[in-house]
């Protein structure tokens, strides 16, 4: 635990001292951002994801409902976001309760259904609720000039200490719930439901607290994209492909149930997405999402346990010599 | 009345459609135990096979649908011997992510071949409707119901009757034992998984003869595809079709009374009311 702690300082550190090198209002400090926010993203997936290898294919649900709900009361009645956002929290775990009480029994194939089909649901219930939501032309934030008070800057860097801030509350817990007693709870859970139920582990209990908090997280991400990008529409933060599924992604390229997986993920997922709309964009639309299609694929065959995985084994052989 | 009236013919018509599509997912999980995030792209698959068919052939869709059961079946059978047979003993979260990825690499890889535009085929009954007394029968929901009930009754035949279909029973049943009696379970895995991406396929020949192919016309499916196979049954042929037609009454009924995207929220609680209220249910009997 001590040595998570230090690990995820140290992280934020160095992200900060590289974020200060940076040109404050440049294209390198927005992918820095973004890698960032994909790795808040992927960290509060890999909570009940990686520990408890419960498979939501409906993260965006969470991620929009926070996106949703700072920006509605903002725009409204001009809310600072830093309201918004536990008011976000609140509301996306409030709707990971609900959302338990049909799915709390289902298992693999069943729960990645029924969280897709949730994800879903709120892109729908957005896309058809103009007078709330501004519909399928989607929501801006209207920019009244740098300010703490309102979390909106015009350049990247300012989001940095923000971002990183989150990144490093949600690896906290990630680290808090991976180690103490609820770690081991969802790792029984994660080798044998049955068996952990048998062996006294209040699973539903232990499922639920899981999932709320890691809708909390989410939420607060998105809360923080709305805020770098200024606009979305219901098609972008409730996306399956461009949330869910990316949030999975992003912890399962880079280790599942692993501390240091979603950073590095989020590294090569932001960088190969980087790289190829800068030498794509215009002419080929589909590239990436295809990129990533053959990468997942080439992962679960070749390195189930992810990129993370190649670190032991490097240290191992270091060891050796 | 009579607007629920004919609300249930259009629901009943479209839903054996929909049972169709969703019979590939069910045999495909019947027999291998594999839940196919993909499957809704083989649909798209078969939809771009048909225009295409339509379009350098002449063919009409509802005939073009064969070159799509064809089309779908060899792509499947090819991602089968390649991907997913490497994954049949893996841990869930494996099958989920490799289908998963291939859902991307299909839709994206439509997207990078064929562009996002929209494309229809036009038949000469496109607009036709038969007239009951009061009552209006769509002549292509009508006709894409008929080919639906002639591939249903061809794949009990099939299953019912041949070598291959026995074969593909006795290993949804009992792999090891099939094994033992000398047939070679490999095989028929990739057959089975292929003739599943066929069917679906096919339904996408079908439904193209009113409606239209894009890229991510598989997406629009996939919640649907798993309401129908989860409400018959996961695995369960027979199960799926049923699904279909209920399914699809439901999705007429809510036409009557409901704005159109507020329709699709009907269908999403639906499932998700499905899946909670029969998760027993869900565990399919094998390929019947």
């Amino acid at each position: 635990m001590k040595r998570s702690i230090i690990s995820i300082a140290a992280l934020a550190l160095a992200l900060l001292v590289f974020g200060e090198m940076l040109n404050p209002t440049g294209y390198a400090i927005r992918v820095l951002c973004l890698v960032v926010l994909a790795a808040c993203l992927g960290q509060s997936w890999n909570i009940v994801g990686g520990l408890a290898n419960q498979i939501s294919l409906g993260h965006a649900a969470f991620f929009g409902i926070g996106a949703y709900t700072s920006t509605i009361l903002q725009v409204r009645w001009g809310l600072s976001p830093w309201l918004g956002m536990p008011m976000g929290m609140l509301l996306a775990a409030l709707m990971a309760l609900l959302l338990s009480i049909p799915t709390m029994r289902l298992k693999g194939p069943y729960f990645a259904l029924a969280t897709l089909a949730f994800g879903e649901a709120c892109r729908i219930v957005a896309t058809s609720w103009p007078s709330m939501t501004g519909g399928p032309q989607g929501i801006s934030i209207p920019f009244l000039g740098n300010s703490w008070a309102m979390l909106q800057f015009r350049g990247a860097g300012s989001y940095l200490p923000v971002l990183v801030g989150l990144l490093s509350v949600t690896s906290i817990v990630f680290a808090l719930m991976s180690s103490g007693r609820m770690g081991y709870y969802l790792r029984a859970i994660r080798e044998n439901e049955d068996a952990a139920e048998m062996a006294g582990v209040n699973t539903l209990k232990v499922k639920l607290i899981g999932s709320m908090v890691s809708a909390a997280l989410t939420a607060a991400a998105g809360v923080l994209f709305a805020q770098f990008t200024f606009f979305f529409d219901p098609d972008s933060v409730f996306s399956v492909a461009g949330i869910s599924i990316r949030a999975a992604l992003i912890a399962i390229v880079g280790g599942v149930g692993t501390l240091t997986g979603p950073v590095i993920g989020a590294l090569v997922v932001v960088l190969i997405e980087e790289v190829l709309s800068a030498y794509l964009s215009n002419r080929a639309a589909g590239v990436a999402p295809f990129t990533f299609g053959v990468v997942l694929i080439l992962i679960v065959l070749l390195r189930p346990r992810g990129l993370a995985s190649i670190l032991p084994a490097l240290r191992g052989v270091g060891a050796k010599q | 009345m009579i607007a629920l009236l004919q609300s249930l013919i259009d629901g009943v018509l479209i839903g054996g459609v929909y049972g169709v599509i969703a019979v590939g997912l069910s045999l495909v999980f019947g027999v291998l135990r594999i839940v196919n995030f993909a499957q809704a792209e083989f649909l798209m698959v078969g939809m771009y096979a048909a225009w295409f068919a339509w379009k350098y052939l002449g063919l009409d869709p509802v005939l073009g649908a064969f070159v799509a059961l064809a089309v779908g079946f060899v792509l499947g059978a090819v991602c089968h011997w390649l991907l997913v047979q490497r994954v049949l003993a893996a841990p869930p979260v494996a099958q989920i992510f490799l289908t998963v990825g291939l859902l991307a690499v299909l839709e994206n890889g439509a997207l990078m071949l064929f562009g996002s535009d929209f494309r229809s085929a036009t038949t000469s009954y496109q607009a036709e409707a038969l007239e009951l007394g009061p009552i209006f029968v769509s002549v292509p929901y009508l006709v894409a119901f008929a080919m639906g009930a002639v591939v249903s009754i061809l794949l009990w035949l099939m299953l019912a009757h041949t070598w291959v279909g026995k074969a593909i029973r006795a290993t949804a049943q009992n792999a090891m034992a099939a094994t033992l009696f000398g047939i070679d379970t490999r095989v028929i895995y990739t057959i089975a998984f292929g003739l599943g991406t066929g069917l679906t396929a096919f339904g996408g020949g079908v439904i193209l003869s009113y409606s239209s192919v894009s890229p991510t016309a598989g997406a629009q499916f996939v919640t649907l595809m798993f309401t129908v196979v989860v409400l018959g049954g996961l695995g369960s042929v027979m199960g799926a079709l049923l699904g279909g037609v209920v399914v699809g009454i439901v999705q007429a009924f809510s036409a009557l009374a409901l704005p159109i995207q507020m329709q699709n929220l009907v269908l999403f609680v639906f499932f998700i009311a499905v899946l909670s209220f029969r998760p027993q249910g869900l565990l399919g009997k094998g390929a019947r």
